[in-house]
């Protein structure tokens, strides 16, 4: 019976020990511009919560933010996520931001519905309380700083694989989450510009994989088995993009089967290399991270924003601002290919 | 203590009688395997008549590939659930092994396939050994310890990942990826791989002693232990043998792409014991067998691809395969019943 306690203990031990482990760790690589307390000596803190931390997307708005909190006097810039995407632990991750008591609070919620009442007591604290790459429409979010409009990264992703297919043919598209409201705008406008623009080209199908690359490529596959003349897919997300190029590789259809993914230019360069891919469409990760810090500060300092305007510390220019939506709109989304995807870092 | 000895070396007892010897071996293939045999044929010709695609090469081969990882790592799952245990930290062991594989092997070091194979191995079967270790002499429960190691291994590999993806991954893994290298006359490797261990499990399962030895454990582990078998032991190797397949599944993951990101096997332990329970295994231990396992995990990704290939809404595989659960576990009750009556 002792031993059995004593084994016992020892394990449960073990387990206290190794979890404090890895929430030092946590804390020390994400909060390590340090300090606590309230703004002092007038310091603006703008934090931004991901949906979740250590993937390269959101490690390179981390890296834009940190770099506009040095160009900017007197802004600190505060990060941390859950390690999954998980709506209960993003939610108490911004609820010790509300406690903190930080000047400007961004966040990228995994679960918009259920974010809602958080920013609701962010704001009742008096803190500005904003969204940053996914929205929360039916919150008190004081503005939602969106990298590029739907209208937008559905054009691109369009023109994109219509420039590969010359403007005709079956394509597929392959996306994440069923319920990922952002994801089915894109897909809507794809489906809506590609029937006025490209009356030649068909979309035959749209599935939904969720984060997980095997499960893409493998969808992918299905999908070309299906429908023996397919000639394109689009991977509206940064798991589905790799995911089909993929598929084509396997099965010896580069360049019988064109591809276009919204995946990082670090992933989908081996694909745009061999040809699996013809272009991806994403945006400025990093400039978007540098735009959050910014309007953390615009919103801090009680600024009233412009209907366009330059942001140079993020080398950005024509940044709209509609007042009616609160939405801050960084510009159009980025397409690059095989020559360009090396000059983005993420 | 005399008493004792006596029963851990019993004296020779008289032949069975024919059907004593029939209930304790169960048939070579068992009734809920020939009607996993039945459903997959059926659903094969069904999905064949409806689109012809789904019965060529090229629809059957990524099939059986994505089979693979998932029937491997359920050959070991099939002997931890037949000794009564359960092992929920399989896809953090993935992500553990297949960055190591990824990012310190093939990409920092650049080493060959052998190599990356044996390091995959010799990591899976340490952490299945930790598991097996606190759940043989620790006595608490296998879900709570294996909670608690996937928890662990989660956070290796988020340290391994380092917030970054592993990108550029050389094709050194190609004999097991999904692309022509990787089959041996049209059949990838990474699924005759499969086959040929779980043909092993299955015979030293069946026909050894110390196979039989699992059974006996989850069956009764007293009884065993009294009949002179090494349970902990048995529990121990249980762990470690899902451990080392895991590994091996690893390099299948990574040769299966060459980018890696840092939720790679997340919620894998789910398919795997979905494919062992739908094969038939009783998650009460004591009853079960890989072939059951391969036809499941063949059923589960029949599924999901036919549902693409015909174009239905994609959750509906989700529903499928819950179904399958349910009827699997319900046929296990059934059969249960009938046996104490």
């Amino acid at each position: 019976m002792r031993s059995m306690l004593s084994r016992t203990a020892a394990v449960v031990v073990a387990l206290s020990m190794a979890a404090t482990f890895s929430a030092c760790t946590k804390k020390n690589s994400t909060a390590e511009s340090g300090g606590s307390g309230s703004a002092a000596g007038g310091t603006i803190k703008v934090a931004f919560v991901p949906k979740l931390q250590g993937i390269p997307y959101f490690e390179a708005m981390n890296a834009g933010g940190k770099e506009a909190a040095s160009k900017l006097s007197g802004v600190e810039w505060l990060y941390q996520g859950p390690t999954s995407a998980d709506a209960a632990a993003q939610s108490d991750i911004v609820n010790s931001y509300i406690q903190q008591k930080v000047n400007a609070l961004f966040i990228a919620p995994n679960d918009p519905d259920s974010m809602a009442p958080l920013i609701k007591q962010g704001v009742d604290a008096g803190i500005k309380v904003g969204t940053s790459d996914t929205d929360a429409p039916n919150s008190a979010r004081e503005l939602m700083v969106l990298m590029a409009s739907a209208e937008g990264i559905g054009q691109a992703d369009t023109d994109a694989l219509m420039k590969a297919m010359g403007g005709k043919g079956k394509f597929a598209i392959v996306s994440c989450g069923e319920t990922a409201a952002q994801l089915n705008q894109w897909i809507a406008e794809i489906k809506k510009y590609s029937q006025s623009k490209y009356p030649d080209a068909k979309l035959v199908d749209t599935v939904y994989a969720g984060e997980d690359v095997a499960k893409a490529t493998q969808m992918g596959t299905d999908l070309m088995n299906a429908h023996p003349d397919l000639k394109g897919f689009i991977g509206v997300c940064s798991t589905a993009g790799p995911g089909v190029a993929q598929a084509v590789q396997n099965a010896g259809k580069i360049g019988k089967v064109l591809t276009v993914g919204m995946g990082t230019p670090n992933d989908m360069k081996k694909y745009l290399d061999n040809g699996a891919a013809s272009a991806g469409v994403l945006w400025d990760a990093k400039a978007l991270g540098c735009l959050t810090a910014w309007a953390g500060q615009q919103l801090a300092q009680n600024k009233q924003l412009q209907a366009t305007q330059s942001v140079s510390e993020c080398g950005l220019d024509g940044v709209t601002y509609d007042s009616s939506t609160k939405i801050l709109l960084m510009g159009k989304p980025l397409t690059f290919n095989k020559e360009t995807a090396g000059n983005y870092n993420f | 203590m005399s008493e004792k000895t006596e029963t851990r070396s019993p004296a020779p007892r008289p032949p069975e009688p024919a059907t004593g010897r029939l209930r304790v071996l169960a048939p070579p293939v068992t009734g809920q395997e020939f009607v996993l045999l039945g459903v997959i044929a059926v659903v094969w010709v069904l999905l064949g008549l409806a689109t012809p695609a789904f019965v060529s090469a090229g629809s059957i081969q990524p099939l059986l590939g994505a089979v693979a990882p998932i029937a491997l790592i359920g050959i070991g799952m099939t002997v931890v659930i037949i000794t009564g245990g359960i092992d929920v930290s399989v896809g953090a062991m993935i992500a553990v092994c297949s960055v190591i594989v990824a990012k310190l092997v093939l990409v920092q070091a650049g080493l060959g396939l052998l190599v990356a194979l044996l390091i995959a191995i010799v990591v899976g079967g340490l952490l299945g050994l930790g598991n097996g270790a606190l759940i043989a002499y620790g006595r608490v429960h296998a879900i709570i310890i294996t909670f608690g190691t996937a928890n662990i291994f989660l956070w290796i590999s988020l340290r391994l990942f380092n917030s970054t993806t592993v990108n550029n991954i050389p094709d050194t893994l190609a004999s097991l990826g999904n692309g022509a290298a990787g089959r041996t006359v049209g059949v990838p490797n990474s699924f005759l791989v499969t086959i040929l261990l779980a043909a092993v499990a299955w015979v030293y399962l069946r026909h050894t002693a110390g196979g039989r030895h699992f059974y006996a454990v989850g069956g009764d582990p007293l009884a065993a232990e009294l009949a002179g078998v090494r349970v902990r032991q048995r529990v121990l190797v249980a762990y470690v043998l899902t451990g080392l397949l895991t590994g091996l599944a690893s390099c299948v993951v990574v040769a299966q792409g060459s980018n890696l990101g840092q939720n790679v096997g997340n919620g894998k332990e789910l398919a795997v014991i979905a494919a062992v329970v739908i094969g038939g295994t009783s998650i009460t231990g004591g009853r079960g067998s890989v072939l059951g396992t391969v036809l499941g995990a063949l059923l589960v990704q029949t599924v999901a691809s036919g549902v693409t290939q015909l174009g239905w809404r994609s959750e509906l595989s989700d529903l499928f395969v819950g179904v399958a659960i349910i009827i699997a576990v319900g046929a296990d009750l059934i059969r249960q019943r009938a046996r104490k009556r």
